[in-house]
């Protein structure tokens, strides 16, 4: 009242700006893109015609196949997470001695934040065929030969399933740490056996953290593009591959953005389906009288 | 209660067993007293083997950053040759400056911008802030591929066509390019940290007749200030880390070294590429456990660094 009133998002004015500039814009133009064509052998992108075409060729049988690669990757790897890592943010937040709490987290946070790349290269060296870890199983004789993992689609599950790993297991503890040990104790008082408790009370209560980790998990996942470079080989098995290979190698930018924005409708049309079916699943789970906890601020 | 243990002990299987099948089926609660139940035994391998696994490729490029060897997956001798040749070569050098630089800047103007945000979304909350949190969704949760090739043809137009010179270099491209991202992190951080205090003492503030400038630079900022700090770290390091936008939007002479190793993963990679990364990862996790003191003095639970810590 005393000096000149400001919107009540001025604050917040300078973020929206540059984010529009260097974000909302930029994918703006990539859609704009995706309607044009590729004029000639030195031109990237021309929208003077505008057409469906890039779609059309994003959308046949070769790079189909690619999509439906991409999509049981992040399928297959998001369920991978699911099942190792419900278990560990489980006992982190249940079994493990409460003061050690800190520590485990640290311990998931170090992987998380090494980067990405050189990860990846971590495993690149476990599993290629000359490497150790094939030495060692061939002299076990588990193997005959060397290991032949390195360069298939096997390689770039185990290389996602590591990436994103961690991002499945921190929602799922926060999930858990927040149910605490109250309501566990009092299902058992009230009779409920291990299992019972489990189902009718930790899990339902934990769901919102699970189906978090299920998106933090999938979403980035679909969009990979270093695993599968790293992991996968030359012949490129992710969409996010063939994205970059249409701007760099290529430099058909017209195609590669009709790729980009089909990766992102596949992201969010399966998202959407994942959830649904989620939805659907965990129906029988719900609790008649629903313990509502109090949100963590 | 003690009953209850050998009912488990029935149901589940040897500990070996109930580890292997622990994945599939989610574990059952176990009771306070029976500790040592085969469920908690099988759990707790599980959690064990699961540590070992996220932990293994890590391990593995510490070791071999000790690889006297040409080729960094042959594995030759044992010597420091790899972090020899770190110092002696200079495009590794100049890589790792090239991030240090753009890190410590795109750091600091996504703390500016993320702190300024937060505060708005925190203290002036209204219908723009449903839109703006969905603009920060959207930067957060775009593949960092579609950014990358989003951001390239963008700059490239802003430089070349528009004549935006400043666009051509190096150093503001990357800025550009990591800065995004980074800048919804803090934003989330500071407005989390706020929303969870109390307006009150700013209002006391300005009823003691402080100017808003006053409040703000007095009351709200110190208030702020550890998610600020934290916000800042994790930028620095989200920026240290960034591979693909990087890959795309760097111009050569201004190379980070993320994209050093990528491009050298076509040529064969050295063993330096693995000494690097050792150093890199010893900086990144020295930033990372500064965050935790900062936040932890701030007063926030394990869980809550946690929550923070992958990206609010």
């Amino acid at each position: 009242m005393r000096s000149l009133r400001l919107p009540s998002f001025a604050l917040a004015i300078p973020a929206w700006t540059w984010l529009v500039t260097f974000f909302v814009v930029p994918v703006g133009a990539v859609l704009y893109f995706s309607f044009g064509y590729k004029p000639g052998i030195f031109g990237t992108h021309a929208t003077d015609v505008l057409s469906f075409d890039r779609y059309a060729e994003a959308l046949s049988p070769t790079f189909f196949e690619v999509f439906m690669n991409t999509l049981w990757v992040g399928i297959a790897g998001t369920l991978l997470c699911l099942a190792i890592g419900l278990p560990v943010a489980y006992w982190m937040a249940v079994k493990a001695p409460a003061h050690r709490r800190g520590l485990l987290i640290a311990l998931v946070m170090v992987p998380y934040w090494t980067n990405f790349l050189v990860r990846t290269i971590g495993w690149q060296i476990i599993l290629a065929p000359e490497g150790w870890m094939s030495q060692l199983l061939q002299t076990v004789g588990i193997t005959d030969g060397p290991l032949a993992i390195l360069y298939t689609r096997t390689a770039v599950l185990i290389g996602v399933v590591y990436n994103y790993l961690p991002l499945m297991i921190l929602p799922l503890f926060v999930a858990f740490d927040r149910v605490g040990p109250a309501l566990r104790e009092a299902s058992k008082d009230l009779g409920a056996n291990r299992v019972g408790t489990f189902i009718r009370v930790t899990f339902p209560l934990a769901r919102p953290g699970i189906i978090v980790g299920l998106l933090l998990v999938y979403i980035p996942l679909m969009g990979d593009y270093i695993t599968a470079t790293v992991l996968g080989g030359a012949q490129g098995n992710m969409v996010g591959q063939l994205v970059a290979s249409q701007f760099q190698a290529a430099q058909n930018w017209a195609l590669g953005s009709a790729m980009a924005v089909l990766l992102i409708l596949v992201i969010m049309v399966s998202a959407a389906a994942i959830g649904f079916l989620l939805w659907l699943v965990s129906l029988p789970f719900r609790v008649r009288n629903r313990v509502v906890l109090e949100a963590t601020a | 209660m003690t009953t209850t243990a050998p009912e488990a002990t029935l149901t589940d299987a040897a500990p070996g067993v109930a580890e292997a099948t622990a994945p599939r089926t989610p574990p059952a609660p176990v009771a306070r007293r029976a500790r040592r139940s085969p469920v908690d035994i099988g759990l707790t391998v599980w959690s064990v083997l699961v540590f070992l696994f996220l932990f293994a490729p890590i391990i593995v490029i510490l070791v071999y950053s000790f690889n006297n060897g040409r080729l960094l997956i042959a594995w030759n001798e044992f010597g420091f040759e790899p972090y020899r040749a770190l110092w002696e070569k200079p495009a590794v050098r100049d890589a790792v400056a090239v991030s240090l630089r753009t890190g410590a800047i795109a750091a600091v103007l996504a703390t500016l911008l993320g702190t300024l945000a937060g505060i708005a979304l925190a203290r002036k909350p209204g219908k723009w802030a449903l839109w703006f949190i969905g603009l920060l969704l959207l930067v957060s949760v775009t593949p960092e591929i579609v950014d990358a090739v989003a951001l390239l043809p963008w700059l490239v137009f802003l430089g070349q066509d528009a004549g935006l010179s400043i666009f051509n270099d190096g150093t503001v491209r990357l800025v550009v390019g990591h800065s995004l991202f980074s800048t919804a992190v803090v934003t989330y951080i500071v407005r989390a940290r706020l929303v969870g205090l109390d307006a009150q003492l700013e209002e006391a503030s300005a009823d003691l007749y402080a100017r808003p400038l006053t409040t703000f630079r007095r009351v709200t900022l110190p208030l702020a200030m550890p998610a600020v700090l934290a916000g800042l770290l994790l930028s620095f390091t989200l920026s240290l880390d960034n591979t693909v936008v990087a890959a795309f939007v760097q111009v050569s002479g201004s190379t980070p070294w993320p994209v050093y190793v990528l491009s050298a993963l076509r040529g064969g990679l050295r063993p330096e590429i693995a000494a690097v990364s050792t150093v890199m990862l010893l900086l990144t996790l020295a930033a990372l456990a500064l965050v935790a003191v900062v936040l932890k003095r701030a007063g926030d639970s394990a869980t809550q660094i946690a929550r923070t810590m992958s990206g609010g």
